[in-house]
């Protein structure tokens, strides 16, 4: 592959110029610039009295006291001066001080990152890998009966709460050794890492069956566009077995839908899946999330929406670089 | 290309698709291999992680409510105190039986005359985690430092503000005078913490100090292991002074789900679930091995009114309907509530209907007004309405001076209750001319709408603490909102009831020591808000305590007649329970959940291993074009 003659002039474009990195680079830059901005204001516009969520409640009969708190939160100060010393903090990679949760966001976020993708990409990549599998054979076996069965159960499933499902399998398994949540069992006399695996599998599952529909449908969807295509019909004249025309030929242009999905969900994959690790009382951000919005606790909702678009433009940002690579058509000249 | 047919290659490594299974398949096995490995002398030995040996006897209480910090002067959560209770001591406590005074620290006390000076007599021989003794330099530090430094005194305020003058003249005697003669002297719930650590940490580092490793402190509990957000680990101080606990281990674990809790405590992982609905305790009454304790509580949940929204000044705020300060106004939807039915259909019998603002459980200053309790009587509501001029009209609906007596009521979203009985109780007022919209909002925007001022009525309640001070300070004017530079911030007021009548009463209480006399006048202050109809009390409700009476004994009440197990003022159930044998309490489902896990375990693996070939043969396949 490649270009072997160093003599020629390259024919075809070439996957990646230095100038089509640098222009995609500076557009995920641009759009992380506008989410600094937009995040600071968003959660700014949210009701509450914070001071009065965190004081000490029951303890504290002064107004003067609540007074006090407001100074130390910094709620007092004018919008522009918190916005100054928001950007002041940021250039020096500090998140701010959790109010909820007494510590710096940065800690609690690199805290609750590692449960998080245990729990949900571990699900991505089940989903992933049987929904491809599933939407490729349905497509291709078009309303057959596997297909109509797979597709529909993964309907169904999609359209599960998955709280509802988590809640469902919690109550009828977790007498089977499984745990009723959280990541360990301090009690538990297992190695630390069988514990986990032994905790996450239920949610891991729980996730997994539910986001299957999306990989399946789309797969499916593709493998029907192609299912038609001439270049088929050739290489099935070539004499190739039915399952090889389909891996071999049909699944490389099939799989380029399903490829941008995955990008688009891995970015995702940080944000957890809140219902599932509130079910499953699970350590992770996706629960973070829920907790911050009590009071709110702006400095924490605003920190996790930070990292999480963050997380979203870099994965875009991966995804654009590389889909010229997996697919000629996208390249430029 | 070549035009000979390859074997198919991976585009990622260009080798050939079967070199790169064998690869996977390769690197899988070690991977498994390794792990076991890594697993197996931490399974032999038991010891997964340093520092968590696997104690005798564990008694796992699931709760929900996570501890924000293990540092008494940074967190404000029920949960936090009760990790305070656990690793540190206090000078005087609360009794089990009723909450009075008890000796803690302090083994005896003296009042000088004018009751403004305080002697307190410390116990001789108590001593830190860390083997140095508790003196009374520890005591002054504790108490000084809640004064002075701010982060501190935000927590601890309203106990040491009073105190003008810490000295500490022996090792076991701490002497404080107050301005005025006060009756929190007798429940000053400041932690003492030990001179010698914290002195080391200044006023600004404190903020951030998370106290959650090898904290030094003479309660009877130590911090083993802090998992923030999942479980906190306390081994027993086998020589507290108190009487030692006989579990040798205390573990907070915390859940983020109702119904998981009580599956939890059902197969056996916890021996505790603390605070669960009825909806999720009712079907677990009966079931063998299970003990629901259907606790009287601190709480209550009120019809509030606002009452005529101001600012600390007088200047009025808001736009509350103004017939609400109108008294007959209020004493008719008094009437027209009927409590017996919200006890019985909304929070199902786990509750009584309420009058005082502090709960019966607190017998001494519980004031009710016995024979003259306001009944629900509809026709008696309706003739109060027409005697103060509100005459229906064709619609139905009162009105005065041409306004109708149209009012906005606000639940909260967080609560089922609230929004059931905001329900019953609009129903009952259309009965009596008054029509009422219900909206549901989050508790953090009712906050944010109360300090403004911007309601008619709202149901919500109050959690009381053994000292009757807080809860009345909330019906005083100086509770009331202010305003900074145009700047409206909320007070504790939340119904802008202001009287100097009460204000007098309140006062008073603060400075009579003697409990008796002092109950007097808070029964007298909770008189006067139920004769001007400041709330209407709607019920005390119960909280249930859940456990495994088939594992553990000696739970102990507090108070004694129907209080709760855990989360008390004092760690009376903790000291007191033991396994019911020693089987029990150490089973946690020994081999047969460890075979189940191992199968479970393997087949994932497996499953994982096989969709992870599978993926990449594919893959592998991706780019073979001929």
């Amino acid at each position: 592959m490649g270009n072997a003659n160093g003599g020629g002039a390259p024919r075809r474009p070439r996957p990646l110029s230095l100038s089509l990195v640098l222009r995609r680079c500076a557009a995920a830059l641009a759009t992380l610039v506008f989410v600094v901005l937009a995040n600071f204001f968003l959660f700014r516009i949210l009701p509450g009295n914070p001071e009065k969520t965190f004081a000490p409640r029951g303890r504290n009969a002064d107004p003067e006291t609540l007074r006090q708190l407001r100074e130390t939160l910094g709620i007092n100060d004018p919008l522009n001066v918190q916005f100054g010393k928001y950007l002041q903090q940021l250039a020096h990679l500090d998140l701010g001080w959790s109010w909820s949760k007494k510590e710096p966001v940065l800690d609690l976020i690199l805290r609750g990152l590692w449960p998080t993708v245990l729990l949900s990409g571990t699900a991505l990549v089940l989903a992933s890998g049987i929904g491809v599998w599933l939407g490729s054979r349905a497509g291709w076996r078009y309303g057959s009966r596997f297909d109509r069965w797979s597709s529909n159960l993964a309907v169904t499933f999609y359209s599960t709460p998955e709280w509802l499902l988590g809640l469902v399998v919690l109550v009828v398994l977790s007498r089977f050794g499984l745990g009723a949540g959280g990541m360990t069992d301090p009690r538990s006399d297992l190695p630390v890492w069988l514990d986990v695996l032994r905790h996450m599998l239920v949610p891991v599952l729980v996730l997994a069956v539910v986001y299957v529909a999306e990989y399946s449908l789309i797969m499916r969807s593709s493998i029907l566009d192609e299912r038609r295509a001439d270049y088929l019909t050739t290489a099935r004249a070539k004499g190739l077995r039915d399952d090889l025309v389909l891996r071999r030929h049909a699944m490389p242009n099939a799989l380029l839908p399903t490829v941008s999905l995955l990008f688009l969900s891995l970015g995702f994959v940080v944000a957890g899946a809140i219902t599932v690790e509130m079910v499953f009382s699970w350590p992770g951000l996706g629960r973070l999330t829920y907790e911050a919005t009590r009071g709110p606790d702006v400095p924490l909702l605003q920190g996790l929406f930070l990292f999480f678009s963050a997380a979203v433009i870099f994965m875009n940002l991966l995804a654009d670089l590389l889909m010229p690579v997996l697919d000629p058509r996208v390249r430029q000249p | 290309m070549s035009s000979t047919s390859p074997a198919p290659r991976s585009w990622l490594t260009n080798q050939s698709a079967q070199r790169v299974r064998a690869r996977v398949a390769i690197a899988v096995a070690a991977a498994v291999v390794a792990l076991s490995a890594l697993a197996t002398p931490a399974a032999a030995d038991g010891t997964p992680t340093p520092g968590t040996e696997r104690s005798k006897t564990s008694f796992v209480i699931g709760m929900k409510q996570d501890i924000d910090s293990l540092n008494p002067y940074v967190g404000v959560v029920s949960a936090a105190y009760e990790s305070y209770r656990l690793m540190y001591d206090y000078l005087i406590g609360n009794s089990a039986k009723d909450f009075s005074p008890t000796p803690e620290l302090a083994e005896s006390w003296e009042t000088s005359a004018d009751g403004k000076t305080w002697t307190y007599h410390l116990r001789k021989g108590v001593k830190f985690s860390d083997g140095i003794e508790l003196t009374s330099k520890d005591v002054a530090y504790s108490f000084q430092r809640a004064k002075d430094d701010e982060t501190a005194n935000s927590q601890y305020g309203s106990y040491v503000d009073n105190i003008s003058k810490i000295t500490a003249p022996d090792a076991y005697t701490v002497v404080m005078e107050t301005a005025q003669p006060s009756p929190i002297m007798l429940s000053l719930a400041v932690p003492i913490l030990p001179e010698h650590v914290w002195s080391k940490i200044d006023a600004t580092a404190v903020a951030n100090y998370a106290n959650d490793s090898n904290p030094v402190g003479s309660g009877p509990f130590r911090l083993a292991e802090a998992k923030k957000g999942q479980f906190y680990r306390f081994t027993a101080n086998k020589d507290y002074y108190l009487g030692a606990a006989k579990i040798d281990e205390l573990v907070l674990r915390i859940f983020t789900d109702d119904e998981a809790l009580s599956q939890a405590v059902q197969n056996g992982e916890i021996d505790m679930a603390q605070d669960l609905p009825a909806a999720v305790f009712e079907p677990l009454v009966g079931k063998p091995g299970i003990t629901v304790n259907d606790a009287r509580y601190y709480g209550f949940s009120e019809l509030a009114y606002n009452i005529g929204a101001a600012t600390t000044d007088g200047k009025p705020i808001g736009d509350g309907h103004p017939a609400l300060k109108d008294k007959q106004v209020r004493l008719a939807i008094d009437h027209a509530i009927d409590r017996k039915t919200l006890v019985d259909k909304v929070i199902r019998n786990h509750g009584t209907a309420a009058t005082g603002v502090i709960p019966p459980i607190y017998a001494d200053l519980h004031w009710n007004p016995g024979a003259n309790e306001r009944a629900f009587d509809l026709a008696k509501a309706n003739a109060i309405l027409d005697a103060a001029g509100y005459a229906k009209g064709a619609d139905g609906i009162r009105a005065k001076d041409g306004k109708a007596l149209n009012f906005r009521m606000f639940a909260r979203s967080e609560s089922e209750s609230s929004q059931k009985d905001a329900e019953y109780i609009r129903d009952w007022l259309k009965e009596i001319g008054i029509a009422v919209t219900v909206s549901v909002m989050s508790e953090d925007n009712l906050t944010a709408v109360l300090g403004k001022g911007e309601f008619d009525l709202f149901h919500w309640g109050w959690v009381v603490e053994p000292d009757p001070d807080f809860q009345l300070s909330v019906m005083t004017c100086g509770q009331r909102s202010t305003e900074e530079d145009g700047e409206i911030s909320a007070g504790w007021s939340d119904s802008f009831y202001c009287d100097a009548d009460y204000d007098a009463l309140y006062a008073k209480q603060q400075t009579i020591i003697d409990r008796a006399a002092r109950a007097e006048v808070v029964k007298q202050a909770q008189a006067k808000l139920y004769d001007d109809v400041a709330y209407s009390m709607l019920y005390y409700y119960n909280q249930a305590d859940v456990y495994r009476n088939d594992r553990f004994t000696g739970f102990v009440a507090q108070p004694s007649d129907g209080g709760i197990l855990a989360l008390q003022y004092g760690t009376y159930s903790y000291r007191n329970i033991e396994p019911v044998t020693e089987k029990a309490a150490t089973d946690d489902g020994g081999l047969p959940t460890a075979v189940i896990v191992s199968i479970v375990v393997g087949v994932v693996v497996l499953i994982a291993v096989a969709v992870i070939v599978v993926v990449l043969r594919r893959r592998s396949t991706a780019d073979d074009r001929e």
